[in-house]
């Protein structure tokens, strides 16, 4: 759909796939040089920022994140604010507070986590671009699960100031765009040093596009993966040999630990970010006021945070506790420097890592109820590890499976090397035919 | 019995520690905030430098051990006044470790660490069922030492708290405004359990919450029972300390890197960095690099440390006797007037010391010229006023030549003299030109 008609019928497409939590109200493009989303977890300062949570229900920040700023000054056009997994917690999207988006490629089933409103966006409506937000997986798992293209730059690449945070040293601003090129492009306008994140203001220039020459494909990429991924995965690899790309298979023994670490450093930082909603300054807030501060405080928070925000609050919580927090706290900060150090290694060798993006293609909303906490935790086996090591990252769409549900694959470029997955992405493009899904209102 | 403090003390940088807000008195509560130290957000902190400076400052004058990096830490407990419901300190990687800080130079407190921290806002209990609160305070920048129980009494703990003041508004330029700076929580144990006595304000409160906590405990031991851990806190109106929680029950505050402001390297910052002598470590080196009793080095330093400059600058024009003698005759009787002018250049004193010394000018002469130049007045006006109090002084001695043999023996013996010549000029001339006068010429006549 043109640019100019998504405005009109924005919020009927909405309505069936649930992707926006926020539509602004301004039907006009006006001026705009081109239109863009963001994840709601992203504040905006004429409109609700919630991050997918009822404790945040009507909050409206005094500021714009830096993302948005940037993208407002070089002429776009905020649409609105894209559906997620509370405060980024899940891989399917279906633990927001305000409605679950529905895959583009088959309504009864996920749209991936958590940035699903942002690759939903992205699938269904042409000329437009989303911004999302990669913690351990967010923007390659839901670009691959909708069939675009998602990328993660290094971490630090893009300012996190006015970024709602989940895990902040893991924390990441990135784009999801049905068009290969709107990647380079768009995080090309959001990158920069900024004063008001200092975590951003030690990156080097981005550098030039380089030409993808060599990739490497670790031994154990496809284990445990589905039949279909597996195959279009091989496929995939097929056409980047017929492109001039070389393949190797290399040993990356420590990835395997990656999400486990991860699930621990993200928790315990979550566990202290999600602190500051108690009902106090911002927000909603309601309850019995005559309470003491810490009963209020308590009786708040169970009632506003979702299941698995308070899951990962105490998750995170124990792992910090004096007793714990050297057996895991400091066990996996430890784990996350060899698996920088590995990632090193091999891409001294070549220019990217290889894998799938996910494990299996999007499953059904009644597939995703039967799954424990530990089985969705798993489906971020091969996008954890990029994200615990800070890498830049993207997921292309790579194939079908029978019911024609897309599947990704990813490429890991080394820190600060962005330039080699612009070109690679956008090399990919021309040499794979993609299928847009089919978007009835 | 065992005392060892927590003392926090506002650094004086101009914007607080992770943002541009002023941290001057704000006009109305929570005025001067903003989304972060508000924390509101998406807001993080952005690091004041010049907060790491002053740290690294007073870390160099507790003698710690600064290492090459430092980072912060989330330190996490909820209370309204804290607005992130965690606070940003340091934890495993605080700036300074391991110090020493000699009490009058004499006895070693140990000093455990000297890290940085935000202050939270302030709560004000307004009726039974609300408070307000008031965030103006929210990120101030806050030192916090802390040393290991190595004081022994209320009164040396009040002592070594009052010193430590001192050298740290020296070496960080802290300008005199009182004790409303500095904040303290007292540890003290007469068995073996210890209590905490927190956010005690002034020396004297110290001193009296400290006083208190030795009679209680005490007591309770010897009527056989135990002191139990807890924290307490400090009545003010009443003199007493109240129990706030037991110990068992204080929370773990699950602390974790904070993941916002990464590591810094001060290394080099460290090195560049250099620390004025303290107050208390320039008395000590007078002392002992002059061979002057410690007495009349801490009363040089303690009048002002410009005084002690000139005291050393005089010794290195003459010597160490005459500097002596002379800083502590007219030069100090001299130097509050001269300080009330402003101060400045002192060269006139070194060359007036040095004329004399080269027996160009009579003591007297040189006593009135130096009185003279640090007062600004007419030399004849202070000569005059001086011959009266001279000849005054000398009628005496003549008639009680005891007087010079008893103060051979002790320099108390002055008070006589001084005390009749009180009398005599009935409050025309001040006790500081009277006590001068005197000394000079008890001193002539030995
Ligand atoms: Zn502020």
């Amino acid at each position: 759909m043109s640019a100019t008609s998504i405005l009109s019928s924005l919020s009927k497409i909405n309505e069936k796939y649930q992707m926006f939590r926020t539509i602004t109200s301004d039907t006009e493009v006006g001026e705009a040089k081109f239109l863009f989303s963001a994840k709601d977890n992203l504040t905006s300062k004429d409109m609700e920022t919630c991050s997918g949570s009822k404790i945040l229900e009507g909050y409206r920040p005094p500021f714009d994140a830096t993302s948005i700023a940037r993208m407002r000054e070089a002429g776009g056009m905020l649409v609105g604010k894209t559906n997620m997994d509370e405060f980024g917690f899940g891989t399917f999207s279906t633990n927001s507070a305000f409605g679950v988006p529905r895959n583009p490629y088959g309504p009864e089933r996920s749209c991936g986590g958590s940035s699903g409103g942002a690759a939903c966006a992205a699938a269904v409506m042409e000329g437009h671009v989303a911004i999302g937000v990669s913690t351990g997986g967010s923007i390659c798992c839901p670009a691959s699960f909708c069939g675009v293209y998602g990328m993660v730059p290094t971490y630090g690449r893009v300012s996190r100031y006015g970024l709602l945070d989940y895990g902040n040293s893991l924390d990441k601003i990135g784009i999801i765009s049905a068009k290969a090129s709107d990647l380079g492009k768009y995080i090309g306008i959001m990158a920069g040093s900024d004063p008001k994140d200092p975590t951003s203001c030690m990156q080097p220039d981005m550098g030039a596009r380089r030409k993808l020459k060599s990739v490497a494909v670790p031994k154990d990429a496809t284990e445990g993966v589905s039949e279909d991924v597996r195959t279009a995965f091989i496929n995939g690899l097929e056409t980047l040999k017929s492109m001039g790309v070389d393949v190797a298979t290399v040993e990356m023994p420590s990835l395997k630990y990656a999400i486990p670490a991860y699930y621990v450093i993200a928790t315990s930082e979550a566990s202290t970010n999600l602190a500051r909603y108690c009902g106090m300054r911002y927000g909603h807030q309601e309850g019995d006021l005559s309470l003491k501060f810490d009963d209020y405080f308590t009786s708040f928070r169970s009632q506003y945070f979702g299941q698995e925000a308070k899951r990962r609050i105490l998750l995170g919580t124990f792992t910090r506790m004096v007793g714990f927090r050297d057996r895991y706290y400091s066990k996996a900060r430890m784990v996350r420097q060899s698996i920088i150090e590995e990632y090193r290694s091999v891409l001294g060798e070549c220019d990217a890592v290889l894998t799938p993006t996910m494990p299996f293609v999007s499953p059904k909303f009644s597939d995703i109820s039967k799954m424990t906490p530990l089985e969705s935790y798993k489906a971020d086996i091969l996008t954890g590890p990029p994200n615990i090591a800070g890498m830049p990252h993207a997921s292309v769409p790579c194939g079908y499976d029978r019911d024609g549900m897309p599947i990704g694959m990813q490429f890991v470029a080394d820190q600060w090397d962005e330039g080699v997955l612009f070109s690679a992405a956008e090399e990919w493009e021309k040499n794979f035919e993609s299928v847009r899904p089919e978007v009835s209102i | 019995m065992k005392i060892g403090l927590e003392v926090h003390v506002q650094l004086p940088t101009k914007s607080k520690l992770f943002c541009p807000c002023p941290t001057t008195d704000a006009p109305a509560p929570n005025t001067h905030v903003c989304p972060v130290c508000l924390g509101f957000p998406g807001a993080r902190p952005m690091m004041n430098g010049k907060a790491i400076e002053y740290g690294i400052l007073l870390a160099k004058m507790l003698g710690c051990t600064v290492r090459d990096t430092t980072w912060f830490a989330r330190k996490i407990y909820f209370y309204p006044d804290n607005v992130k419901n965690f606070q940003i300190t340091q934890y495993d990687r605080p700036l300074g470790e391991k110090g020493m800080y000699y009490l009058n130079g004499k006895k070693p407190i140990r000093i455990t660490r000297i890290h940085i921290e935000e202050d939270p806002g302030k709560i004000k209990r307004v009726g039974d069922l609300s408070s307000l609160i008031d965030y103006n305070r929210s990120g101030i920048p806050l030192a916090e030492i802390v040393t290991e129980p190595d004081l022994s009494t209320p009164a040396e703990a009040r002592e070594f708290l009052g010193q430590l003041i001192r050298d740290i508004r020296h070496t960080i330029d802290i300008p005199d405004d009182g004790e409303r700076s500095i904040r303290c929580d007292c540890n003290i144990s007469v068995g073996i359990e210890r209590c905490e006595v927190k956010n005690v304000t002034g020396l004297k409160n110290v001193e009296r919450a400290l006083t208190y906590e030795l009679v209680r405990q005490t007591k309770l031991l010897k009527a056989g029972g135990k002191v139990v851990r807890e924290t307490r806190r400090f009545d003010e109106e009443r003199g007493v300390t109240i129990s706030v929680r037991k110990k068992e029950l204080e929370a773990d505050y699950g602390y974790i890197d904070e993941p916002d402001l990464g590591i810094f390297n001060v290394k080099e910052l460290a090195e560049r960095l250099k620390i004025k002598e303290s107050p208390q470590n320039m008395t000590l080196r007078i002392s002992k690099e002059y061979g002057i009793d410690e007495r009349t080095a801490k009363q040089f330093v303690s009048t002002s440390v410009e005084l002690a400059h000139l005291f050393e600058e005089l010794a290195a024009a003459t010597d160490a006797e005459t500097a002596r003698m002379w800083t502590s005759g007219a030069v100090s009787a001299g130097w509050k007037a001269f300080e009330a002018r402003g101060g400045g250049d002192t060269a006139e004193v070194i060359s007036l010391v040095g004329k004399f010394r080269a027996g160009e000018i009579t003591d007297t002469e040189c006593n009135i010229r130096i009185r003279a130049f640090l007062t600004g007045t007419d030399t004849d006006e202070v000569r005059s006023g001086s011959s009266d109090l001279d000849s005054m002084i000398g009628e005496y001695l003549d008639v009680n030549p005891s007087v010079i043999e008893d103060y051979r023996k002790n320099e108390k013996a002055a008070n006589r003299v001084i005390g009749h010549v009180m009398k005599q000029t009935g409050g025309a001339c001040s006790s500081a030109d009277i006590v001068d006068a005197t000394k000079r010429l008890i001193e002539e006549r030995l």
